[in-house]
């Protein structure tokens, strides 16, 4: 099977697959399967998204008002759906990145602790 | 939500669409279209559980929970039709009296009179004595001080008043008389109450000027439809009333029954008409001393009683400053508008707050028993709970499970409950003596559903708790275990408490209860000093036909004449008003005329000769009045009842002696004492009486036969016209008609408690029972040991019993501790039997003990006949 040719992958964290989308949007508008081409290729495949879940989380997004959604032609002339980042959208990503920051510090930290000490 | 429905309407589409590309994506990458499409299904994940969970997203997810519990609930409810039953029932009584109760509050205290618009701006002013205090301190108001306010007031939109006590007038019709109730309204009363006309006209203010008076009315739904047909041309009728031609300008809407409690007119009349009505106080309309009109008042729509308040206070001092007379000071006190005028609601309160206490104690009763059926069941219930929470329940969705079953009991049981009220609520009325012309409505309104919804819902919780936060506290992995299901320690506790309190509080009831039906009796027995048998009565007023003195006494002595020789009666006489009625007059009675500091105040009663004999007074020394003297101007001769006799003259024959009678300007000889006998209530001590002549216009004739007075009813009604063609007799009854009006409180009250010391008495015991039952059920095992090695079945026998009787001997006797503080409350209504009573406590906690015996007896001997061989395979 294919498995053996992917790169080592990483399960997704809980709710950073909400940050991930809001990050992706910001560079534009895309639909769905663009958006799941777009994390694993910017995390060179390294991140693992099972492509399905992104739906569930996508609904979640809209119905927080934090992305909306609208008609589009994809790049190979099909109608599809495009998510495009709101306005209330953007902030949040800016919460949820400085909280994400916060937590990867905190968690360098307890691992390597020698490492930060030496920086600070 | 049209977002969340076009999104999963196009959501099969989006994943289609998107496996597509992946697939496209994979065969550009040089796969082949199968090996493509399979990859990108991988990749994809489980597309039933994506569609699942995105829908997910946009439920609610607690009402799909809910829903689910409600399903649930409904099914195990079903699965013990008897218990749910059961449990229903003594709720839906519970509930069903406090609503019952509730929409007397309601009607009475609450809301606004019906037919009423712009309810919440209206309120009352009664005139206020400071220095009083009570009922007593309160007056209606004067005509002259009601213009004033009326004229002066800013915070009101305008002031409204009418008759407090209504007027009676004959209606005349086609050569036959009729007695009608009409009520005076100032003019401006319809509009500011937001009343408008079904036909015509309501009254104006122009039809009520004091210079100017009109004679018009307004007729009342039900009077215009049953008297008159519902003639729809009956505007510019004329209506002979009282010997006056009033023109009907319209009817009132068919709830309409004016602003107060008690009153059912059949027409209104303005105001300044009162001189055609009442023929003895021409002058009301200036007299500052006369008190009779209720006044009422519409807010301006900023406006708040506070500020009202505030300005009637500076009106009242103006009026006083103005008048500058050697009268008090009165002040004037604003309340909200309803049925019951505002210094009456803190006794209608008392009364109604009273019972209410009584029917929330029966449901508290039916609220244990609910508890302890529900706590039983959890029990069994156990490995259910356990399986759930093991398959990963939490805590709080198990104790949402019982509570909303327990809610849906409730919720079921309170709208049997509202059903209840209603039926209950017009038996209640039905209590009420004919002769009050009192027509209540009592509509269920959205405060009484409130009411009921609330109290349902605090029930559901209250019985729904302790078994809710008992089956979440499961301890799964120890009860999947466990084969056996020991019954729980803990929850057989709670149950023993729960049979206890309710024991102790069926005892109160109880006890109540019995005093209260024990004092019935004794009230029916009582003697009020007059015979309650044999007598008939009717009321006679010529005064409206505007007759002489000569012509009315001729037309009594006529229609006395007629009456005796009637078959049956043995004698016959007329008094202004008998004792125990609505009626009262009192003056002072002392041994010197003028200021005199020993004079009491004495209850008077104005009758002819003859009046002792047939009402069954005995006489006890001396002699009855004469006819001349009784026809005298002035009272020369007087019967003096035991008690004035004994407070004047102690130790001392009475007859022949002086007593001067206050206003009077020359004294009066006793010349008879009469036995004493109840005056105002049937439970008062002694009171000083004085009977005298002069009796007026208005009387009652009092007739006494020997066979049945309600036969002579109608005879007693026809020969009135026949002396008289324009006069009517009114209130015709027998005694015991009468006596229904003292009797009431009594009567009511003992109803009240009887019925729910019943209802107590049956929901305690199906409680033991219950509790007993089940406890024997899951002694089962136990007791089958116990008589496999051995043990008697009468052993058998004590052991259950024993402790069924622990629990009633515990509860019977907090019950009783509580039962004797609580009927102190009682005794004001009790008639001959101390609220201590002790028999009526004995009686009540044998009655109690005995029957607490039988419902441990039933489950005890089926637990003395259990098979040991059978009891030991079970489970």
């Amino acid at each position: 099977m294919s498995t053996k040719e992917q790169k080592e992958r990483i399960e997704l964290l809980q709710g950073t697959l909400d940050l991930l989308i809001l990050r992706t949007l910001q560079l534009g508008p895309l639909h769905g399967h663009a958006i799941a081409k777009a994390i694993e290729f910017r995390s060179d495949d390294v991140l693992q998204v099972e492509q399905g879940s992104l739906y569930p989380a996508l609904h979640r997004l809209i119905k927080r008002g934090w992305i909306s959604v609208e008609e589009g032609t994809s790049e190979n002339n099909r109608r599809a759906k495009f998510y495009r980042l709101t306005a209330k959208g953007r902030r949040q990503l800016a919460v949820e990145t400085s909280k994400w920051d916060t937590l990867a510090a905190a968690i360098a930290r307890i691992l390597r602790p020698g490492e930060q000490e030496s920086e600070s | 939500m049209r977002l969340c429905k076009r999104m999963l309407e196009d959501l099969e589409q989006d994943l289609r669409d998107h496996l597509e590309m992946e697939t496209q994506d994979n065969i550009d990458r040089g796969m082949s279209p199968q090996e493509a499409r399979s990859a990108a299904l991988r990749k994809f994940g489980n597309v039933a559980r994506v569609k699942e969970e995105t829908r997910a997203v946009w439920s609610v997810v607690w009402l799909e929970q809910l829903l689910q519990d409600v399903r649930y609930g409904a099914r195990m409810l079903l699965r013990s039709p008897g218990l749910t039953v059961a449990v229903v029932l003594a709720l839906a009584l519970g509930i069903g009296m406090n609503a019952a109760v509730f929409t007397f509050v309601n009607a009475l205290l609450l809301r606004p009179p019906q037919g009423v618009a712009t309810t919440n701006k209206l309120v009352e002013v009664f005139l206020h004595d400071p220095k009083g205090s009570g009922v007593q301190s309160y007056l209606p108001f004067n005509y002259p001080d009601y213009a004033y306010y009326r004229d002066h007031s800013k915070s009101l939109e305008g002031l409204m008043a009418f008759d407090g006590d209504g007027q009676e007038a004959i209606w005349n019709q086609a050569g036959t008389g009729e007695i009608v109730h009409g009520q005076l309204v100032s003019g401006n009363l319809f509009s500011l109450a937001g009343v408008n006309a079904v036909v015509g006209r309501t009254l104006s203010v122009d039809d009520d000027r004091i210079n100017n008076p009109r004679q018009v009315a307004v007729l009342s739904y039900p009077f215009w439809r049953q008297k008159l047909g519902g003639d729809p041309g009956i505007v510019g009728k004329t209506l002979m009333l009282d010997g006056a031609e009033f023109s009907v300008v319209g009817v009132a809407p068919a709830g309409f029954t004016g602003l107060m409690v008690g009153a059912a007119p059949d027409f209104w009349a303005p105001l300044t008409t009162q001189g055609r009505f009442t023929h003895e106080d021409q002058n009301r309309l200036t007299n500052r001393h006369s008190y009779w009109l209720i006044v009422a008042g519409k807010m301006r729509r900023s406006g708040d009683r506070k500020s009202v308040q505030a300005e009637l206070q500076v009106l009242a001092k103006q009026v006083y400053v103005a008048q500058k007379s050697a009268d008090d000071f009165q002040d004037a006190r604003v309340y909200p508008l309803t049925l019951v005028p505002g210094p009456f609601r803190g006794y209608v309160g008392a009364f109604t707050g009273g019972l209410l206490a009584v029917f929330v104690i029966v449901l508290l009763i039916a609220c244990t028993n609910a508890a302890s059926l529900l706590l039983a069941r959890a029990t069994g219930r156990t490995r259910e709970m356990a399986t759930r929470s093991a398959l990963g329940a939490g805590r709080g969705r198990l104790m949402r499970q019982m509570l909303v079953e327990s809610l849906m009991l409730a919720g079921i049981a309170g709208t049997a409950g509202m059903a209840i009220a209603w039926t209950t609520a017009r038996l209640l009325l039905e209590l009420k003596p004919a002769d009050i012309p009192i027509t209540l409505a009592i509509p269920m309104d959205w405060r009484v559903v409130l009411f009921t919804v609330a109290v349902s819902l605090a029930t559901g919780v209250l019985f729904g708790l302790a078994p809710a936060l008992r089956a979440s506290a499961v301890e799964a992995a120890r009860v999947l275990k466990e084969e056996s299901q020991s019954g729980d320690r803990k929850k057989a506790r709670i149950r023993n408490a729960l049979v206890v309190v309710q024991m102790a509080m069926c005892v109160v009831l109880l006890a109540g209860a019995a005093l209260c039906v024990r004092s019935l009796i004794n009230a029916n027995a009582i003697d009020a000093g007059f015979d309650t048998h044999h007598i008939a009565l009717a009321r006679l007023d010529p005064g409206n036909l505007k007759y002489t003195p000569e012509k009315v006494n001729e037309f009594y002595a006529r229609l006395l004449e007629r009456v005796e020789r009637l078959p049956g009666v043995i004698s016959a006489s007329y008094a202004e008003f008998l004792p125990l009625g609505t009626s009262r007059s009192e003056m002072s009675a002392g041994k010197q005329l003028g200021k005199d500091p020993s004079a009491i105040r004495v209850g008077v009663y104005r009758v002819e000769p003859g009046f002792f004999r047939t009402m069954g007074i005995s006489l006890l020394r001396g002699r009855d009045l004469t006819q001349k003297e009784a026809d005298s101007d002035k009272p020369d001769a007087v019967v003096i009842n035991e008690t004035l006799a004994r407070s004047l003259w102690p130790g001392k024959n009475p007859v022949g002696e002086k007593i001067a009678l206050g206003g009077e300007k020359e004294m009066s000889q006793v010349v008879g004492v009469v036995k004493n006998g109840k005056y105002r209530s049937l439970g008062e001590g002694p009171l000083p009486v004085v009977f005298r002549g002069t009796i007026p216009a208005a009387r009652t004739l009092v007739v006494r036969t020997a066979g049945d007075s309600r036969t002579l009813l109608g005879e007693v009604s026809r020969e009135v016209p026949i002396v008289d063609p324009l006069m009517v007799a009114t209130g015709v009854q027998t005694i015991e008609e009468y006596m229904a009006l003292p009797l009431f409180p009594a009567r009511t009250v003992g109803w009240l408690l009887g019925v729910s010391g019943i209802l107590a008495v049956v929901m305690t015991t199906i409680g033991l029972f219950g509790v007993i039952a089940y406890m024997v059920s899951q002694r089962t095992h136990e007791i089958g040991v116990r008589m496999a090695l051995g043990a008697r079945r009468v052993d058998v026998l004590k052991m259950v019993m024993s402790q069924g009787l622990r629990m009633t001997a515990i509860g019977l006797g907090i019950g009783l501790c509580a039962a004797f503080g609580a009927a102190r409350l009682l005794s004001p209504l009790l008639y001959g039997i101390g609220a201590n009573d002790p028999a009526t406590m004995t009686s009540v906690a044998i009655g109690l003990g005995a029957i607490a015996l039988t419902a441990c007896y039933l489950p005890a001997r089926k637990a003395m006949s259990v098979d040991p061989s059978v009891a030991l395979r079970y489970e």
